[in-house]
């Protein structure tokens, strides 16, 4: 929820190079990458055209000569392809049809030869057809998080046609994305990513509007910014935006598609479908599923608990087909397209599992839908747009998402005084690394051993046990030798060394003396000790 | 993961932080269980997993969404876990 940017307003891609840009090295960077991109697109079109242009002035001459005439004016553009449909028959299908050619907002409801073309695979699927197709191009979505799941979700909508795509994210790409974050690639490293999913999606397709909002989604914009979606996509990261994502789009009378991913498993509802509206209590809403926020310390970031590229892609790539579902739904009666059952049903309220590993990978959970006096969606809501513009409702708090402060431990000491310890001779000591064993198997610092946190905290007894039976076995460790605490980045080796300290009563027999933990961890190692040791 | 389960016995399955604290995909218990003490069966054998998780988690039996608070707030004929039954404890995923 930090880092806004001060564009509140929408700034079409087309225009914003002269709109706006961050006065800082990051926009001179962008600038440059996408130059030199927009250049190597530019050369490839005029490689093209001359390719082009020579064949049609060949074939031209060529029947010229056959014909007896001189027609050897070369030509300064493609030939315009006749059109060859019926144009009655093609009126009189949108007639049918019930579409207007063109709405009071100006939107044709009509496809270009290259639309044809370009969407021709998916058009002949009934589900889509004519009339899908067209209301894919005048619908818009609103992608909030353009990670590891709006990527996949993106490429395949801004793909389909998708008139209007928006995109939100204030981050930036780094090398650890790649493995999943489609759009973006190494030149766009440290910069912004709603540009490098811009780019990489206006190679897709070019005849897609482009929003972009170069920012976090925050509660005072986020039921306004709605507004002027058909649809929400929830790729985000954190419970806090989940929470928040689902309040406004209830508020803005949006569906809404949420997914989520970490480790090797996933999760895809679809919500507020449909919208809550004068006339309709709505579908349910994230709220109703999961009431509670789980405490903040047992959330893990994709950083932190680790994600596999295909479990995140395969959620991503769900979303995009629950959004064409959506935003063209099966005609009820449609001669030129055949109903199915689904179409006459309302879908019941689902969650689908996906688990990577486990067999059935996939799982459907049917739920009871909304929930009684469910804060933002039932009858008796509390939560409006007042209390989101006015920050009252503090999604952080509701969530805990702030980091926990670590109870204080009585000693903690710098990575550099570690080093110290560990050049001086006659300072025998044990390190003990809480990481789990995945990552201590990773990299480690020599000597150290590996007692993760979780098993500290699930097991104090028997951790203590194992630490005594290691000096024990050791000729070379005496009893009473000192005790070092480390882990990734600081937190967990202050909570084993709170651990510890408050064993020290019931296990005073324990063989070692606790010194202490090593304030920042290994990320604090490789910053002021050794530049070497590997980032994971 | 799946698999029947011993004769009067439920299947539970652990998804997501469930089984990362339990270090396991699933568990078998014994059946009838109320569903209103399928918690505290879970806390006597994993120490704090109500708080780190299932305070926060969705619960379901035979792929159906059972709200756990509401059926331990009935007097009685509450949600009964039935032999072969499977149960599933699903935290939310909120990463992405």
């Amino acid at each position: 929820m930090t880092g806004i940017e001060t564009f509140g307003e929408d700034v079409d891609f087309i225009q914003k190079a002269s709109l706006k840009m961050h006065l800082s090295n990051d926009a001179v960077l962008r600038l440059r990458a996408q130059i030199a991109s927009l250049e190597g697109t530019l050369a490839d079109l005029k490689t093209q055209l001359q390719d082009a242009e020579a064949y049609y002035n060949q074939i031209t001459s060529a029947k010229a000569d056959a014909n007896g005439h001189s027609q050897t004016q070369p030509i300064s553009s493609y030939p315009v392809p006749s059109v060859n449909y019926n144009e009655k028959t093609f009126e009189s299908l949108v007639e049918q049809l019930k579409l207007p050619q063109e709405d009071k907002w100006g939107r044709s409801w009509e496809l270009t030869s290259e639309e044809h073309k370009r969407y021709g695979r998916q058009l002949i699927i009934p589900e889509i057809g004519l009339t899908g197709q067209l209301r894919l191009k005048n619908a818009s979505v609103l992608i909030v998080g353009v990670g590891g799941l709006g990527c996949p979700a993106a490429t395949y909508l801004a793909g389909a046609g998708v008139g209007k795509i928006g995109l939100i994210d204030g981050d930036t790409v780094e090398l650890s994305n790649l493995h999943r974050q489609l759009l973006h690639t190494e030149k766009w490293l440290g910069l912004g990513k709603v540009d490098s999913a811009v780019e990489n999606l206006m190679a897709r397709n070019p005849e897609i509007k482009y929003i972009t909002h170069y920012y976090y989604l925050d509660q005072k914009l986020a039921v306004e910014t709605m507004r002027k979606y058909d649809l929400i996509l929830d790729c985000t990261d954190r419970p806090s935006t989940r929470y928040l994502v689902s309040d406004a789009a209830v508020l803005a009378g949006k569906p809404m598609v949420t997914a989520s991913a970490l480790r090797t498993d996933g999760q895809l509802m679809v919500l507020n479908n449909p919208p809550k509206g004068h006339d309709h209590p709505g579908g349910f809403c994230y709220r109703c599923v999961f009431p509670k926020s789980p405490p903040a310390e047992t959330v893990l970031s994709c950083g932190e608990g680790g994600i596999l590229g295909p479990v995140v892609g395969v959620m991503g790539v769900l979303m995009a087909m629950e959004a064409l579902k959506i935003l063209s739904p099966l005609p009820q009666e449609n001669e030129y397209q055949y109903p199915t059952e689904a179409s006459n049903d309302t879908v019941p309220p689902s969650l689908l599992l996906y688990s990577a590993y486990s067999n059935p990978p996939f799982r459907s959970i049917k739920l009871r839908g909304k929930r009684k006096g469910c804060p933002s969606c039932s009858d008796t809501a509390t939560i409006t747009e007042e209390s989101l513009g006015s920050a009252s409702l503090d999604y952080d708090a509701f969530c805990a998402s702030r980091s926990p402060a670590a109870p204080i431990s009585a000693n903690r000491i710098s990575a550099k005084e570690y080093s110290e310890i560990r050049k001086a001779t006659g300072s025998p000591h044990i390190l003990v690394d809480v990481r789990e064993k995945v990552q201590f198997d990773i990299c480690h610092l020599k000597g150290s051993m590996n007692l993760p946190y979780s098993e500290i905290s699930r097991n104090p007894e028997a951790s203590i046990d194992k630490l005594d039976d290691t000096i024990t076995s050791d000729p070379n460790i005496a009893d009473g030798v000192s005790l070092y605490l480390i882990c990734r980045y600081g937190n967990d080796s202050q909570l084993a060394a709170n651990k510890f300290k408050d064993l020290s009563r019931s296990r005073p027999d324990a063989k070692y003396d606790l010194m202490g933990d090593i304030s920042g961890g290994l990320r604090a190692w490789r910053q002021s000790v050794d530049p070497n040791f590997p980032e994971y | 993961m799946s698999g029947k389960p011993p004769s009067e016995h439920f299947r539970l399955l652990y998804f997501a932080s469930a089984a990362s604290f339990t270090r396991k995909s699933s568990d078998t218990f014994p059946a009838p269980l109320p569903i209103s003490d399928l918690f505290s069966v879970l806390e006597k054998k994993y120490s704090g997993i109500t708080k780190a998780v299932l305070d926060s988690c969705a619960v379901t039996v035979n792929l159906e969404y059972v709200d756990v608070e509401e059926e331990s707030g009935k007097e009685k004929a509450g949600v009964v876990i039935k032999e072969g039954d499977e149960v599933a404890i699903i935290p939310p995923v909120s990463s992405g």
